[in-house]
Parts: C-alpha cells; structure tokens; sequence
C-alpha cells in the first residue's frame, strides 16, 4: 500500500485523469481509481469529497445533478476546461518526480 | 435496506447553511457502495457494515467538509457583502456626480484668502448621496453582511478620496515642490470636509436610517414566523 503522504499528492491527479475521459458521479469516480490502480489508491468518504468539492472550488472540476437510466439522481462531475490545462503540468511533474526516484534508488543499488 | 440519507444526516452535522446535496450525495455514495457489495454476493448485514466503514470517521469528514466550504464562503462573503455593494455605491455616486458636472449646475466652491478654489461642494450631488447609502446599505445587508461591512459599504465612494488627501497629497507635498502653492495644512482640511466628511455624512445618513429599518422589519419577521 502507498502512504498517505503519498496518496495526498496523487489524489488529484488521479481524479483529473479519470474525469478526462467522461464525467462521472463520486462513488464510480473512486471505483475506477481503485480498480485502474489495482487497490493502490482507495478514497474514503473523508478523502473523496472534502477533495472533490476543493477541486470544484479550484473551478478545475464541475460537478451537477443528474438523473440516469435508473432514475437516480447523482452529483456527476466533469473536467473543466480549467482542469484539462491543469492535467498535462500536473502530469509532467509527477513524472518528472517518478524519473527522479527511479534514478535515485538505482544509484543507491549500486 | 439502510436508510442512507437518514444514516448522513444523523452523523453528519454541517453548519445550518451547508446546502442539503452534500447529505443527498454521500448517501448515494453509500447506497452504491452497498449495492455493489450486495451484487458481489456479501450479505446485508455485512455489505451494510463495510458499506459504514467507508465513511471511517465522520467527524473528520465533517471537519474537512466544514473547513473547504468555509475557504470558500470567505471569498464568496467579501465580494457579495462588501465589494459589490460598495462598488455600486462608488459607480452610482460618481455618476450622479458627472451628470451633474455635464448638466452645468452650480456648485458651492471653498476658497482660501487668496480666492483659489479648495474645495467644491455640489448641493444636488449631496442630497442625493443617502439615496446611494440606502443601496449600499441594502445591498449588503441582503448578502448577509456584518454592521461593519456594511458601514464600509455604505461609505465606500468616499473612501478613495480620503486615501487621496490622507496620502497621496502629503506624500506629493514632500516629494514635489512644485506642487500647487494652494495646498496649505488649512487647504487638506478643507478638502476632508469636502471630499469626505460633506459627502459621507448623507450616506450614513441614508445607509444607517436603510440598515435600521431593514433590521427592524427582519425582527420583526422572524418574531412573526415564530
């Protein structure tokens, strides 16, 4: 399992990248972030929503009621065009970040 | 099957103001979460169990909660309460001001000993002013402001011309000497009162007589609805 720390930071990135490919509700959003990272990333209530509403703030997600197939009403949301300018930055520092660890710890194998 | 909402709103206590989507939406969170644990085969009673252990601590979820919304009222609050309202005040009494420039009315013109103008009172200007206070005042009682933002609000037109004489002239008083040779210590008074006290009077004027009704009649109501 990754730290919290860790999870903290990546959290947003994550959720941007997964509203990239249609908007989703909160429940679904954490669902496909659990399943896409093989259980790494799992969001409680207390970490999704105080983020998601955050973010929202931020103006970099949207999120409104809407009514499906079902009949449910659920809060979907979807990237802005805020968030989409976000994600590529966002993204590229992350790896940046990753390339910079991967260096580091095979200097420290050797 | 759980009532969820029910389950959200006993756990979860948002300040009055919180708007009730926040309970509708983790309940549904929840209601899905139970649902496709049911889905998968887990009992009720279980699916029900892990389905709570989502929320994990309520409390810290209603400290988060509480806390991005407060970020976001704050700024939400400034504007509404005293921006806005002020801006309006501003844009309405230099306007009034313009037309009556352009319109040619006379003004009551201040002199020193030597007859240059000081300062330049206009009469229409200053009656109309409580009008302005009134809509200042109002504006920023209905978005909720406090009796001290409302009281900049009302006097907001006022103060760019007190932060004018207060430091722009002495500052220019210092650092230029060819400022014009009217700007005496007698001079800036006069301006104060002209630019300033003379105009802020009527806005308080209106603006407070305004705040005090609008007050009055909402005790009132709430007296009324009880």
């Amino acid at each position: 399992m990754i730290g919290s720390g860790i999870k903290r930071g990546t959290a947003e990135l994550a959720v941007l990248s997964v509203l990239q490919h249609g908007p989703l509700h909160g429940y679904e959003l954490a669902r496909r972030i659990e399943q896409q990272t093989n259980g790494a990333l799992r969001f409680t209530l207390a970490a999704l929503y105080p983020m998601l509403y955050r973010m929202e703030q931020q103006r970099w997600i949207r999120g409104s009621w809407e009514t499906g197939a079902n009949g449910r009403r659920r809060r979907c949301y979807r990237l802005s065009p805020a968030g989409k300018k976000k994600l590529s930055p966002l993204r590229r520092e992350w790896a940046e970040l990753f390339r910079a660890l991967r260096r580091l710890t095979k200097v420290a194998h050797a | 099957m759980p009532d969820w909402q029910k389950l959200v709103c006993r756990h979860l206590h948002l300040p009055l103001d919180a708007p009730p989507e926040i309970h509708a939406e983790l309940a549904a969170h929840l209601e899905d979460a139970y649902e496709s644990m049911l889905r998968k085969g887990i009992n009720n009673s279980e699916a029900a169990k892990r389905t709570l252990g989502l929320a994990q601590d309520w409390q810290d979820l209603q400290r988060k909660i509480t806390l991005v919304r407060s970020r976001k009222d704050t700024m939400t609050n400034r504007v509404t309460q005293l921006w806005l309202p002020g801006l309006a005040t501003f844009l309405l009494s230099t306007g009034i001001l313009a037309l009556l420039q352009i319109s040619g009315l006379k003004a009551w013109i201040l002199t020193n000993d030597g007859d240059l103008p000081i300062s330049v009172l206009y009469v229409w200007w200053l009656i109309l002013l409580p009008l302005v206070g009134a809509i200042g005042a109002y504006l920023s009682w209905r978005a909720g402001g406090s009796q001290r933002v409302i009281l900049l609000s009302i006097v907001f037109p006022v103060l760019p011309f007190l932060a004018s004489i207060l430091v722009v002239l002495p500052v220019s008083l210092i650092l230029d000497k060819f400022i014009a040779h009217n700007t005496s210590p007698m001079s800036l008074i006069l301006a104060l009162f002209g630019w300033v006290l003379a105009p802020a009077a009527p806005l308080l004027a209106g603006g407070l007589i305004t705040q005090r009704f609008l007050s009055r009649r909402s005790s009132l109501d709430g007296v009324a609805g009880r």
